[in-house]
Order: structure tokens, then C-alpha cells, then sequence
């Protein structure tokens, strides 16, 4: 992005003043960690000997205030701005595709209030997500937000993409535990949404920065909501033969307000490949595991009314050892070799629907990619999981063992296949994605998932980020100015 | 509660290797203790994984400043004990420092520390004294830091160990055990040393082997097999010294008079801790006996998800701004606790933390202390 040495120089100089020179990086060895999150296109484009894109500068920001001066020189310059906080995203939302700025927020890690009386913390954005939920243990207290990657997801990166976590089912995603935020708007005002989330004073502005992923402005400080520690977590694991029979109970434990904690199924083809591979369970059929928590007798009621339900859906029992043993395992099923991993190909094309499509997407969904690339030994494999009052998500896969050696050749091809998931997720009522967001993989696809309404974010974007420096390339919007 | 049962980790014959697994994993990133001071992608697991993966793939120049981010990591193993599939990625790092060392590329405090080391078999390029020619059921392997550093350290370990009837024959004496070198990636040099350890442990013959760390123990009963190819004797218990002295102390072998009043008091668990799955409530429950009514407090970063102070890895030696930064994230969580007082056994620990705290907290050690209240 960057034309000359000379302008470099000049910026850097820029940039030092505000964070200074120990804070500002234009390393090469910085450049080369920088240049991929944990998506599949950048990592494959690394191991086929290619830099996938490199940021000018990587800067760590001490301050909200600090971020706002940063933002003002991104603009005089036009610069592009990528916001970082762990790089744990899967879409690609924080690869410096178009170079410039990458705002680290990682040392914006403080936790400024834990309110026990009204149950809330408020922390800066930067905090990653497992060290803010120890602290809050250490008080009895959890945010009961859990997603795979809480080790190195930060809390604004829980808020960006509209994250989902482990027990979403019971406590709601990211994005409804979320009470209120600071966010520094691209042309460096820092503004406040309100205290708090429930209100009739107007359009709720918070939630456009939802989702936004750094396009619109850059989350500095949230405050959540958090819960005690539960009395008691209860899991236990059923076997379905079908996952309709599944679908159907998740369904009814939903509408019958069970409140469970978890409720996550894997289809026939997860169950004997991952599940066996991680937990070491040879079945057939389709491995439900089901969770309550609270208080003890509160979550037996709920949990026996559970399996009444699965009972009567034909479901085998299969006791509490292989629902405890998930869940003390549950984050295991993505370290290596275990979870996915180069040389493989693979996309998680995952989507969510209400609960009278959701079998016939799981369906259509298997049937296009199978059909598809059945003859380059494509696998599909998808769990249920996110479940809500009106439907639930479905975390489904692809996986090719065999790639082809070009990157280019490898990168089109992945391209084809998640246009193939996608296309059919659209055509069956299912959304682009449920909770991994767009980020640069699933940009191209905004369009078509909005139709007219597109124009509406558009002007958002274009009120808000004129020049077009926030994130470019990610969640639909380009380089410059949208319309 | 010896280490003779457990099982003896296998020697990883291809370190660089090990990195293909870590180099896009991010699942260890919370426990880095140079990620959580530095801020740095760069500075984690994943980054030093994917330079050593992108050297490999000549996308990384091992140049000055590259070399200078391989030199970052501490070689704590907290990424290995917090990952789910146990992926040795400190071995690996070391790996590739060795390779780095080997292309002429290791900076020149390594080199230093090289010379020292070949000369002295030390660090602290003093003159180590002749091995004793015993033999004896018990020895206590003493290495450089005690030796030359925190005397006081062995001298009250001798002590305590006295007092349960308990007389060590003194080994590597003034001898660094080889972790050091291992770490920086003077590989052979680590070998040379260990394999002297070893050779003087297996000339006194003795059954059970005391350490004052858990990072001699480490040191011992895994880095020597899975680095270095290099085993202790099969018969041997080692025996983590702490471990020793709490069950002394239940069995009524130690008796100490109390502290009175003062406080609160905080524990910083020695580098290393987490990767040997130590009995951290060993030091805490003999602290507990020392004391008469004083407070506990407890760092965040305790136990299993200790972070350490600025000697591990040789961040002392290569990295000293790094290693500053450290020792004072440990100072400053005792303060921020509320201590008045901290304690700790590792001799290096002790002597930064000491060194460090300048009158904010009064920084004692362990055995030391054990040692002065003695009945």
C-alpha cells in the first residue's frame, strides 16, 4: 500500500510518536507471523512457500486513546486498518490483505470492574478470553461464553464475529451477553454505547458494530454479562439412529423450555470418524451429548424430562461417562493431529436455520458437496450444535486428504467447494454462516445473502468509513467506498 | 513420592519436526508467559513454530532480528503441559536453535555463554570443585546456582535433610546440569554435561537422588531422555526435595517454631513446576506449618499455569530486558496480592527476584526459612 521509503519513514515516524518506537513493528519476522489467522487460505498459501499478505506496520495501542490517533493517521493516509486480537478467526477476517496498519489490541488487557451485585465485568477488548475467565473463577464467577477458542480468542474478538461458544444454548452467543461497549470509530471519536442492553430509547447503534469485524469501527472495551459458577453441570450422551429422530428431540427440549446447557449431535459419519478419533467410542448412529446446569435438582428435572424425550424418539441411553467425558474433552477435538490440519484441505461451511429446514438443509448440504467432489474423495461431516427457541446451527465440514500441490490450483478449488455449500445454504433458508463470521472467505457472498437489504449496510459503511480504511476486503465491503 | 515409575520420554530424534503441528495451533497461547509481557504474536507458541516452519520453507531469513525472536521464548513448557496432544514444541524451538548455532547465526551472548559454559562447565565462570569419591544410598545433585549463587540454599537443604536422618552425598557440584545449554541450543555441550551428572551419579551407586528443583528435575527425568538420549540409572528415585520435607514434616521428622504475626505471605511456584505435574501443594502445606496465623495469598499465575521469573531458557543471560520484565510480573502480582513477603526455592528465582524487589517485598527462600525455625 505503501508507494515509498520515503512515506514509510514518514509514517513510521507518525506512528512511533503515538505508541512509541518499542510498539510500532516493521519487522520482517513480525510481517511473516502477522500475515495469517487461523484460516485454511493463508496457512496454505504459507506452506506452499508464498507470503499470503503483509502488514506495513504492526502496532500495539496502550490506549483507547491511542487507537483514535492511530485511526486519524490511517486516514490522512489512507491506510488500511486490521484490527487483531487473537488471530483466531477461520474466515480470514485478519489477514492485511491490502496491507497497512495492523492494530494488535492485545495489550489492552485489563479487566477494569467485576460487579457482583449487578453480574457484570467490563473489560478491555484485548483480554484473552481463557485468562478472563480464570479471573472470574477465582470469584465463583464465569462468563458463560465457551467457545473452542477461548485460549487465544480475545474478548473483542468474541464480539466482532458474533462468536458462539459451548454453552450458547443455554446463555446466548456473544452478542447477547453483551451489555455494552466502547468503540473507536474509524475517523478516531470514541463513543459509548449505552449501560445497558434493554432499552426504548431508540435503535439499538450497539449492534451494528456486532458482526462488523472491524469494518465499521474497532471494539476497545465491553462489558458482559457473567453468572456464578453453577451448583452442578450434568452431562449425558444418547444415541440416535437417525438425525432427524435427533434434530426432533433437540427441538422439543427447545420449545419445552428445558433450558439445557448443551445440546450437540453428531451425524453418523462425525460420530465414527471424530468422535472415535478423540474420544475413542466406537458407535453407529448419531452421538447426542446433552448437558444441564444450576442448581442439582433443578437440572435432574430438566435432565430427566430430557431423556424422557429422547427416550420416547427411540434414543439409546449411553449413560453419563460419555457426556462427562466430551465435556472434559470438548476443546481437544481441535489441537493437532487430532483437529483438522494441513496438508488437508477443509472449510467449515457452517449455517443455521429454523428447526422445519434444518434436516432437509443437513441433507441437501451432503448431497451437493458429495455429489460435487464425491469423485476427489471429498468428506462431509457436520454436528448440531447452537441450539435456539426457533432452530439451531449446523456446524458441518468438508474435508479433502488429497490437495492439489499448486497453490493456486488448491485455492480455486476450495473456492469451488464453499461456493457450492454456500449456494446451497442459501437455497435451503440457511444463513452465510452462524457464528464463525464472514471475514474475507465469505465476503463475496454478502450480496446474495441480503439482496436489497445489502444497500442498507452499504451506507452504514459508507457514513461511517468514507475512505474505506476499516478492514477492507472483509464482510462484503472493498477497498474503498461501497454503494 | 519418587519419578522411578514414570514412564521415560522418548528421545525426538527430528526436533524441527515437531513444530508442523504448532505452527497454525493457537491453543496455548494463554499460558505463555512472553506472550502475556510482550503483547507479541511473534512471541508465542504459534509464532516461534511457524518462523522455524517458515525457515524450513525459506519464507524466513534466520537474520538478526529473527534470531533475536527465536531467543524470546523461555523454554518453560507451559505450552506443552496446557496442549491436549502434548506436542513438544520447546524441544523443537531448541532444535532450531541448535541449527541456528550451527549456520554461525546464534547471537554473541550465546556464543559467550558457550565459551563459559565449555571452560567452567558453569555460567558464572568459576572454578568447579573436584567430585567427591563416595558412595552412599542418598545424593542430592547441587549444579551451579547453588553452588555458586544461593549457597545458603544447600547449605539449609543439607540442613533440613539432617534433621530427618538424612546425610546426601554431594554431586554436581558447581556443575551446570545441562538445561541451560540444552535450551540455547548448545546441544552437545548439554550432552557433555548431563553425561558427566550421570556418570558421577551412577559412581556413588546410590538408590535415591534429592533436588532442590523442579527444574532439576525436569532437567533429569525428561530432558535428558527426549533431548539428549541420555537416561538416569534404572534403580534410581528421584526425589523432589519439597515433597521430601512435607512428608517429614506430617510424619513428626520436622518440627519448626512458628512465625509469629506478619504477613500476608505469597508462594511463587519454581520455573519448570507445571512440566513435571509437581506436588505444588508440598511447599505450600510447609509454608502453612511455618507460620503461625499469617495470611495466604495466591498468584494468579500459580500451580499448573505458573509463570516464571526471568532465569528460565537463559532469557537471564540473552534476554535480560525480557527477563527483567519477568521477574517483575511475578514481584508485581505478589505486591498487587498484598504480600509483605514471598518466598521461593529455585536459587536462581530467589537471587533475581531478591536482586529485583528493591525493599517493595521481602523475598526469602523456602528451605532457608525452614532452616532458620528448625527445633
Amino acid at each position: 500500500m505503501i508507494v515509498s521509503s520515503l512515506q514509510r519513514e514518514m509514517i513510521f515516524s507518525e506512528l512511533e510518536d503515538v505508541v512509541g518506537a518499542d510498539h510500532v513493528s516493521t519487522r520482517q519476522v513480525d510481517q511473516l507471523i502477522y500475515s495469517t489467522d487461523w484460516s485454511w487460505m493463508p496457512q496454505m498459501w504459507l506452506d506452499r512457500g508464498l507470503i499470503p499478505a503483509r502488514a506495513d506496520f504492526i502496532v500495539h495501542p496502550g490506549s483507547v486513546e491511542e487507537i483514535s490517533e492511530l485511526l486519524k493517521i490511517a486516514n490522512a493516509y489512507r491506510l488500511p486498518i486490521v484490527p487483531w486480537g487473537g488471530g483466531s478467526g477461520t474466515q480470514g477476517g485478519a489477514i492485511p490483505t491490502y496491507g497497512g496498519i495492523i492494530i494488535d489490541l492485545k495489550r489492552l488487557n485489563k479487566i477494569l470492574e467485576v460487579n457482583e451485585e449487578s453480574l457484570y465485568v467490563c473489560a478491555q477488548a484485548g483480554i484473552n478470553g481463557t485468562q478472563l475467565e480464570w479471573a472470574l473463577n477465582e470469584k465463583n464467577l464465569t462468563l458463560p461464553h465457551y467457545p473452542a477458542s477461548a485460549n487465544c480468542a480475545t474478548l473483542g474478538g468474541y464480539l466482532a464475529p458474533r462468536g458462539s461458544g459451548t454453552i450458547s444454548t443455554k446463555y446466548g452467543k456473544a452478542e447477547d451477553l453483551v451489555m455494552s461497549m466502547q468503540v473507536v470509530l474509524p475517523d478516531g471519536r470514541i463513543i459509548r454505547t449505552p449501560g445497558v442492553p434493554n432499552h426504548a430509547s431508540g435503535p439499538d447503534f450497539m449492534r451494528i458494530f456486532l458482526g462488523s469485524e472491524g469494518t465499521f469501527g474497532i471494539i476497545s472495551e465491553a462489558t458482559m454479562r457473567i453468572v456464578p459458577l453453577p451448583e452442578t453441570r450434568l452431562f449425558r450422551a444418547v444415541l440416535f439412529k437417525s438425525i432427524g429422530d435427533g434434530i426432533e428431540a433437540g427441538r422439543r427440549m427447545m420449545v419445552d423450555r428445558l433450558e439445557p446447557l448443551v445440546i450437540r449431535m453428531y451425524d453418523p459419519s462425525s460420530t465414527a470418524s471424530l468422535v472415535k478419533k478423540v474420544l475413542g467410542y466406537e458407535l453407529e448412529g448419531a452421538y447426542m451429548i446433552i448437558g444441564f446446569d444450576g442448581w442439582e435438582e433443578i437440572a435432574a428435572a430438566q435432565e430427566k424430562r430430557a431423556m424422557l424425550i429422547c427416550e420416547a424418539l427411540g434414543a439409546k441411553d449411553l449413560g453419563r461417562e460419555p457426556g462427562e467425558r466430551w465435556w472434559n474433552h470438548r476443546y481437544d477435538f481441535y489441537y493437532p493431529p487430532l483437529g483438522l490440519h494441513l496438508p488437508q484441505m477443509y472449510g467449515t461451511i457452517e449455517t443455521v436455520t429454523t428447526f422445519s429446514k434444518l434436516e432437509d438443509l443437513y441433507w441437501a448440504k451432503k448431497k451437493a458437496i458429495e455429489s460435487h467432489f464425491g469423485e476427489i474423495g471429498i468428506r462431509y461431516i457436520g454436528h448440531f450444535s447452537h441450539w435456539f427457541p426457533w432452530g439451531a446451527s449446523l456446524y458441518d465440514r468438508f474435508i479433502l486428504e488429497e490437495t492439489p500441490e499448486d497453490p493456486k490450483e488448491a485455492l480455486h478449488l476450495h473456492n469451488r467447494i464453499w461456493t457450492v455449500a454456500v449456494r446451497t445454504s442459501l437455497e435451503n433458508e440457511g444463513m452465510i454462516n452462524e457464528h464463525h463470521g464472514v471475514g474475507l472467505k465469505l465476503s463475496r457472498y454478502m450480496r446474495a445473502q441480503y439482496g436489497p437489504a445489502w444497500h442498507l449496510l452499504a451506507s452504514i459503511k459508507e457514513a461511517l468509513d468514507p475512505n474505506g480504511i476499516m478492514n477492507p476486503g472483509k464482510v462484503g465491503f472493498g477497498v474503498q467506498s461501497n454503494g | 513420592m519418587g519419578d522411578r515409575h514414570a514412564p521415560k520420554p522418548a528421545f525426538i530424534e527430528n526436533p524441527l519436526q515437531v513444530v508442523e503441528y504448532c505452527r497454525y495451533c493457537l491453543m496455548c497461547r494463554h499460558v505463555c508467559p512472553v506472550g502475556h509481557v510482550t503483547h507479541n504474536e511473534t512471541l508465542t507458541p504459534h509464532g516461534w513454530a511457524l518462523m522455524i516452519a517458515s525457515a524450513q520453507r525459506n519464507l524466513l531469513e534466520w537474520n538478526p532480528e529473527a534470531v533475536d525472536a527465536l531467543y524470546k521464548c523461555a523454554d518453560c513448557g507451559l505450552c506443552r503441559t496446557h496442549c491436549a496432544t502434548d506436542q513438544p514444541l520447546p524441544t523443537g524451538i531448541a532444535g532450531a536453535r541448535a541449527a541456528v548455532v550451527e549456520e554461525g547465526l546464534a547471537p554473541e551472548s550465546v556464543m559467550a555463554l558457550k565459551e563459559a559454559l565449555e571452560r567452567w562447565a558453569n555460567p558464572f565462570q568459576r572454578a568447579t570443585p573436584e567430585s567427591p569419591i563416595k558412595t552412599g544410598e542418598d545424593a542430592i545433585l547441587v549444579g551451579d546456582a547453588a553452588y555458586f549463587r544461593t549457597p545458603q540454599t544447600l547449605d539449609a537443604a543439607m540442613q533440613l535433610l539432617a534433621a530427618t536422618g538424612v546425610e546426601p552425598i554431594q554431586l554436581a557440584r558447581g556443575r551446570n546440569l545441562g538445561l541451560l545449554p540444552s535450551s540455547l541450543g548448545l546441544s552437545e555441550l548439554a550432552a557433555e554435561l548431563a553425561s558427566q551428572t550421570i556418570e558421577e551419579i551412577k559412581s556413588t551407586g546410590c538408590r535415591r537422588l534429592f533436588l532442590l528443583t523442579p527444574g532439576d528435575i525436569y532437567t533429569v527425568t525428561r530432558l535428558y531422555p527426549e533431548r539428549l538420549n541420555l537416561g538416569l540409572p534404572d534403580h534410581l528415585e528421584v526425589i523432589d526435595l519439597a515433597a521430601y520435607l512435607e512428608r517429614s514434616q506430617e510424619n513428626g521428622l520436622l518440627r519448626f517454631e512458628k512465625i509469629r504475626g506478619e504477613g500476608p505471605y505469597a508462594y511463587h511456584d519454581p520455573e519448570h513446576g507445571a512440566r513435571i505435574k509437581r506436588n505444588h501443594s508440598a511447599p505450600r502445606k510447609l509454608l502453612r506449618s511455618l507460620f503461625e496465623a499469617a495470611r495466604e495469598v495466591s498468584f494468579f499465575w500459580r500451580e499448573d499455569r505458573a509463570h516464571p521469573t526471568g532465569v528460565v531458557g537463559g532469557l537471564n543471560w540473552v534476554q535480560p530486558d525480557l527477563a527483567r520484565d519477568l521477574t517483575e510480573a511475578r514481584l508485581q502480582e505478589a505486591i498487587d496480592a498484598g504480600a509483605r513477603f514471598l518466598f521461593t526455592e529455585d536459587p536462581l528465582a530467589l537471587e533475581a527476584l531478591r536482586a529485583q524487589a528493591d525493599g517493595r517485598i521481602e523475598v526469602s527462600g523456602l528451605y532457608e526459612t525452614m532452616a532458620a525455625h528448625l527445633e
